[in-house]
């Protein structure tokens, strides 16, 4: 369990996370998303002491990182998976954060077989794929069996394949009882691993939240309608001050629920071969979201 | 801490230009030296010579290994390790330490196996030259072990350049340029302004002199020369780790 609160991080007079509270649940997998350059990163960074926060505090299961004596243990990260020397080997790259943690070399050759490497332990990081680099980070990962997983946009510049691997990985990770935090803007892909999100914009909170509530709460909503006498239909809910976007053979009505259009539709004899309610993505939500937040910014800031 | 240090010396010796700059430091300083022996006038051979060749070339071992104190650090800058290294470790001031206990330990073994190897093999190449039997020379040993410490303070003050610029190559250069031209320059300039011999207290220079076979009679002395930098060396680090624990990863 992860639990921030009040984090601020300013660099000069930027604030680059303004406030920021949220918790990570054990067992679930947490998006945290934000547009780029809105403070993921930092913030993780952050939560880890690797950049100091002017205000505010993270705790792993109650305890800031900076208390840890072997953290690999509690708490795995991988913030990048290009941080790795590019002239040292898998293995050995394992082997000296294994070693830093009191981690014996056998559970390098664990990890490595976890993570489907075990056949290129012993070839240069330089050598790796981006794919093969980002399975060595969740290596790292894996290396002290932690109880809070953290990773920073772990999709970035996979094949598809990759990005599937990762995303049966983190589900399997959060199955096991682990608070998983993951950041990304590939939000398609957030939307099939994460069940809870951390949405921020400008540094700030926006929402936390289920996906699911996200969307019924951000996304647009709208019925769409086929009927041989659309133009009819369409002439109707006009009339009743519905907003209607229609084109030759279908409409979509906004701002209204499917069970009003089909009263309208047995009410006036007008036949239907489609009735559906359709709900935009997270993708939809999330820029509806965050376009908030900048606008509010943009007039706070003018306002000052 | 333990823990911490094995894993420094774990990646230390598994990047191979680390190897190749540990093994220049002692080839490159052990051929100067051997060579020397070798063609040297046999008649000009005494007990002084090998001795001298050996801690002459030990300013070169020092400042390769200061470089190598150098790639300790800056390559987890360059490569992007050190914050993996910081989230392994979150007491910076132990990160330092260890790597500090490691490239020290490692400059006094390379500084020593010179020490070694050199008289080892220099003494088999001048018996067996048409030299007549020589006796120790009683200067040899303190120089040797002066050299031996300045291994271990070189890559210390390597590291410390290192972990101030995070850049191999401007690091580089202020190692290498600090004793062979600020301190010239700046030692001149000074002993012109005050019309005293201001150049004696340059630092690496005084360390660099430490190691001398016979040392002027008027001066700190061997221990005296060794400390003295070694202070400016512990300053530095100090500096180094401060930055170290404020800056951002």
């Amino acid at each position: 369990m992860i639990t921030v609160e009040g984090l601020t991080k300013k660099y000069g007079s930027t604030v680059a996370v303004d406030d920021l509270s949220f918790t990570v649940e054990p067992g679930v997998v947490t998006g945290f998303l934000g547009p780029n350059g809105s403070g993921p990163s930092t913030t993780l960074r952050c939560m880890i002491g690797l950049d100091r926060m002017q205000s505010g505090r993270a705790l792993f299961d109650g305890k800031p990182y900076s208390s840890l004596r072997a953290p690999l243990h509690e708490v795995g990260t991988l913030l990048d998976a290009g941080n790795a020397h590019s002239g040292r080997t898998a293995r050995n790259h394992l082997r000296w954060m294994a070693a830093s943690n009191g981690l014996p070399a056998k559970r390098v050759d664990e990890v490595l077989e976890i993570v489907g490497l075990r056949q290129v332990a012993k070839k240069r990081v330089g050598q790796f794929s981006l794919g093969m680099k980002q399975r060595l980070g969740i290596a790292s990962v894996l290396l002290g069996d932690p109880r809070v997983v953290i990773l920073d946009e772990p999709a970035n510049g996979l094949d598809p394949e990759g990005i599937r691997w990762i995303r049966e990985m983190l589900k399997h990770l959060a199955s096991q009882g682990r608070a998983v935090l993951v950041s990304s803007h590939l939000l398609s892909e957030m939307a099939l691993i994460a069940d809870s999100l951390v949405v921020i914009g400008k540094g700030r909170l926006i929402e936390q939240c289920t996906v699911d509530q996200f969307i019924s709460r951000h996304a647009k909503k709208w019925v769409v309608v086929r009927s041989p006498q659309l133009g009819a239909l369409v002439d109707l809910a006009r009339a009743k001050g519905m907003q209607v976007v229609t084109d030759e053979t279908t409409a979509e009505l906004h701002g209204v629920e499917s069970a009003v259009v089909g009263e309208l539709a047995a009410g006036n004899g007008i036949v239907l071969h489609e009735l559906s309610t359709q709900t935009g993505s997270l993708e939809d939500a999330f820029l509806e979201a965050t376009a908030l937040s900048v606008e509010y910014h943009g007039q706070s800031e003018s306002a000052t | 801490m333990i823990a911490i240090i094995r894993s420094e010396w774990i990646k230390l010796r598994t990047v191979r230009s680390n190897v190749t700059t540990a093994i220049v430091a002692m080839v490159i300083p052990l051929a100067i030296s051997l060579l020397s022996v070798t063609f040297m006038g046999e008649e000009n051979i005494d007990s002084g010579t090998l001795p001298g060749f050996i801690v002459g070339s030990g300013s070169v071992a020092v400042l390769l290994i200061g470089v190598l104190g150098v790639l300790c650090v800056t390559q987890e800058y360059s490569q992007g390790t050190i914050r993996l290294t910081l989230a392994a470790t979150p007491s910076r001031p132990r990160v330092y330490l260890a790597k500090g206990v490691v490239v020290a330990v490692l400059g006094a073994v390379l500084t020593g196996f010179i020490v070694l190897i050199g008289n080892v093999v220099g003494s088999a190449i001048i018996d067996a030259r048409d030299v007549p039997e020589l006796d120790s020379n009683p200067d040899a040993a303190p120089a040797f072990l002066a050299m031996i410490l300045m291994g271990a303070v070189v890559a210390l003050l390597g590291m410390a350049i290192g972990a101030l610029t995070r850049n191999p190559p401007s690091a580089i250069t202020t190692l290498v340029l600090w004793p062979l031209l600020v301190e010239g320059i700046v030692g001149g300039l000074l002993s012109l302004a005050f019309d005293d011999d201001v150049a004696r207290w340059m630092p690496f220079q005084s360390g660099l002199n430490s190691m001398f076979l016979e040392l002027p009679e008027d001066g700190f002395g061997r221990w005296g020369l060794l400390g003295y930098f070694a202070a400016w060396v512990l300053f530095v680090s100090l500096i180094a780790e401060r930055s170290l624990k404020r800056r951002d990863a």
